[in-house]
């Protein structure tokens, strides 16, 4: 860790970024780009566990971030497989349509 | 032989009974049961020929049973002696251990073996009688099966060894009577009175159960030995309570005052069945019951003279009526109320010995009455209005000498049975129950015989009626079966014989059969010098006779009434017509009870089923439907298919949920 540099930083970062995945979930009516806001948020997680892990020197902290990481993997390919499965037969990819569920 | 105290171990303080083994009375109860069973389940694939041999079989096999008992209990008597109570025999015990011991097993006393034999006698004959009377009938087996099984259930009541055993045969007793009463349920009548005589005879159960709820409580046992050895730890209030409610039961089952309305309506069944409840079972279920509590009675004065005065107003009331009844079962009907008055006076005045002869007799010239009715009904094809009957002297000879004998009988003219049961009974009413009871019982004497020279005279006597001259114009009795009518004539000319004679087994100075039996339990629990000898209070000479000359004087009125035999001598009696009217409706006991009872049931059965049926249960129901379906509405709106308002909920719950952890912390 660069002499320095705290633990604060780094979850400050990891905050922001969660912050700008999140924003991204809430706003973009595109599904593709709420599934990048989302990893987005994963990779805030996974700095957090990682500083964290750093400042107290133990490695579970990334062995974890690790372990969602391949998570993260899967969890876009299944994202993926949906939002084409939902919008092949639509005409826009807009996730404001997809109400048929509405109670 | 073993011998052993009733009960278990517990009733050990009540030794001084002995008791044989003994497995014949289990006979009386196994046959007819197996018989019940083997008909219920293949009658219907049997010849109605096969049906019929099942079905007396298995009563004569109980009746070979019973005299089997009564001949052990007899040798056991001489073998053992005073200490000899009767025959047991275990079925199963039941019942917690350490709590009350309750069993059921079979008990073979003398009261219970005389029950017994008149019980599988009587209905042997009945069955046998049924075999023609019910000949081409489409329900022939379900017939027999359920008459078996009447004949199971009345064994199991008088020879059951405690009270809970009594109160299953009781129970038995009452929905075989409800299946025979509506035998030909297409009838509405039937169905109406049979559902009428369950619920009148349950009513009395009710009083049963709590009188052995109350006996059990103090005593700890139900079995009648090791009951009346331990009745003195209870105390004489709950003894009287416990033998009002016994007579309760009694009552509604005997259809005694007021709880008689039952019996006339009864008569929806066939009429053999009618001749079993009458004569043999059911109805003398009550004075089996009275008798056998005489221990409780003997302790409980006041209970005690209820029976007496139950039994002598029924015995006046059932008389009374049957004189003004014109259907020949209804007056049979009323008649059997008015004999099981005698039996319950008997009781209630500690002729217990007197009454249950009066059982005896009764059982023969009831059911050759019933019997001999059965006939002249059978032959005029289902007519019962004695109005139109009239002039059969001459063509049923064999229905008129049955219906003289029974009627004599019935009347207590000597020497025909009744006469030696009924003068015993009045004795002792005279003796310990006082003049105004005696007094009632010689009315109802006198009431008897003019109802019974009333029925002989609008049957056998005058012009044929149109009834008969319809079934002679028909071809009388052409179209029935030799055999069938076979079948009938036996029993009802055993019964004649027995009607006439079966009084003499107890003639007072002469022969002392029915004593022998009968009084060794009568007597046990009874302290010596207190009123247990029937015969030995002092009776004025003339008094002796009065009940006689009373039903002399009633016949001789009932012949110059109806002796005329023209056709307006017939409603003679029937001229005041409201006299007529509540005299034909039974004095209108039925209307109060359909007033104060059925009336108010059905309006409060109305009332729930408009305001808390409709009303409460319905809308509560249709209110949670509602409910649900209102709450389903309001959350659905939830789930608005809005997918990022989803994502902006789980955000801010991760959120709150989120600060909640760090503040909590």
């Amino acid at each position: 860790m660069t002499p320095g540099a705290t633990l604060g930083a780094y979850l400050a970062v990891a905050a922001l970024l969660f912050a700008i995945g999140a924003m991204g979930v809430l706003l973009r009516r595109s599904p593709l780009a709420m599934l990048m806001s989302v990893e987005i948020m994963w990779g805030a997680a996974g700095l957090a566990l990682v500083a964290a892990a750093r400042w107290w020197l133990d490695m579970s902290g990334q062995v974890v971030a690790l372990l969602a990481m391949m998570v993260a993997a899967a969890e876009v390919a299944i994202g993926l497989a949906l939002v084409v499965a939902i919008f092949r037969p639509r005409e826009r990819v807009d996730v404001d349509d997809v109400r048929d569920l509405a109670g | 032989m073993v011998t052993q105290p009733q009960g278990s171990a517990a009733d050990a303080a009540g030794a001084a009974a002995l008791f044989v083994q003994s497995p014949w009375p289990a006979v009386v109860l196994a046959a007819p049961l197996a018989g019940a069973l083997i008909l219920a389940v293949w009658g219907r694939r049997m010849r109605p020929r096969a049906v019929a041999w099942v079905g007396v079989t298995a009563v004569a096999v109980a009746l070979a049973g019973a005299v089997a008992s009564l001949a052990r209990y007899l040798s056991g008597r001489a073998a053992l002696g005073e200490a000899f109570a009767g025959l047991r025999w275990p079925l199963w015990p039941f019942g917690e251990p350490g709590g009350p011991a309750v069993g059921l097993g079979l008990l073979g006393d003398g009261l219970s073996l005389w029950f017994a034999l008149i019980v599988t006698g009587v209905g042997l004959l009945i069955h046998l009688y049924s075999v023609g009377y019910m000949a081409g009938d489409p329900g022939f087996s379900r017939y027999f099966a359920q008459l078996n099984y009447f004949i199971f259930a009345m064994s199991l009541l008088v020879t059951a060894d405690s009270l809970v055993g009594t109160i299953i045969g009781w129970a038995n007793v009452g929905l075989a009577s409800y299946l025979l009463i509506g035998f030909w349920y297409q009838r509405e009548d039937a169905r109406a009175a049979a559902i009428k005589a369950f619920l009148v005879t349950f009513s009395g159960e009710l009083g049963l159960v709590l009188a052995a709820a109350l006996l059990a409580s103090r005593t700890g046992t139900l079995a009648y030995y090791a009951l009346f050895e331990r009745l003195g730890g209870v105390p004489p209030a709950m003894l009287t309570a416990a033998g009002l409610l016994l007579l309760w039961g009694a009552a509604a089952k005997s259809a005694q005052l007021p709880l008689h309305v039952w019996l006339p309506d009864a008569m929806a069944g066939p009429t053999p069945v009618s001749a079993l409840i009458h004569a043999a079972t059911m109805v003398t279920a009550g004075v089996y019951l009275t008798a056998r509590m005489y221990p409780l009675y003997e302790a409980a004065p006041v209970a005690r003279s209820a029976v007496a005065w139950v039994g002598a107003l029924s015995a006046l009331f059932g008389a009374l009526v049957a004189c003004g009844q014109t259907d020949i079962k209804r007056v049979l009907a009323y008649s059997t109320m008015s004999q099981i008055g005698y039996m319950l006076l008997g009781v209630g005045v500690a002729a217990e010995a007197a009454g249950v002869f009066h059982f005896f007799t009764q059982a023969f010239f009831k059911a050759l009455l019933f019997l001999a009715a059965g006939l002249i009904i059978h032959r005029l094809a289902g007519e019962q209005d004695m109005l139109r009957m009239g002039g059969l002297a001459g063509s049923m000879r064999l229905a008129l000498a049955g219906y003289l004998v029974g009627a004599l009988a019935m009347m207590g003219i000597p020497p025909f049975s009744g006469f030696y049961s009924k003068e015993a009974i009045l004795e002792a009413a005279w003796a310990r129950g006082g003049g105004v009871l005696w007094g009632l019982g010689v009315a109802g004497a006198l009431l008897t015989a003019f109802y019974s020279v009333r029925m002989l005279a609008l049957i056998f006597g005058g012009p044929p009626g149109p009834a008969v001259r319809a079934a002679a114009a028909q071809g009388g009795a052409g179209h029935h079966e030799p055999a069938a009518d076979r079948a009938m004539a036996v029993p009802v000319a055993i019964l004649t014989v027995l009607a006439a004679a079966g009084g003499w087994v107890w003639v007072p100075g002469r022969t002392a059969w029915a004593p022998a039996v009968l009084e060794p339990f009568f007597s046990r629990f009874r302290e010596a010098g207190g009123p247990a000898a029937v015969h030995g209070a002092p009776l004025p000479g003339w008094a002796a006779w009065l009940p006689v000359a009373a039903a002399v004087v009633g016949a001789l009125g009932a012949v110059a009434v109806y002796a005329g035999a023209s056709t307006p001598a017939r409603t003679r009696l029937a001229a005041p017509a409201p006299v007529a009217a509540a005299w034909g409706a039974g004095l209108y006991v039925d209307h109060g009870y359909r007033r104060v009872l059925v009336q108010p049931a059905l309006r409060l059965a109305g009332w729930v089923s408009r305001q808390v049926e409709a009303g409460g249960i319905d809308e509560a129901v249709e209110g949670v439907a509602a409910l649900a379906a209102g709450a389903s509405r309001w959350l659905g709106r939830l789930q608005g298919g809005f997918v990022r308002r989803y994502a902006l909920v789980v955000l801010a719950t991760a959120a709150v949920l989120v600060l909640w952890v760090v503040a909590g912390v």
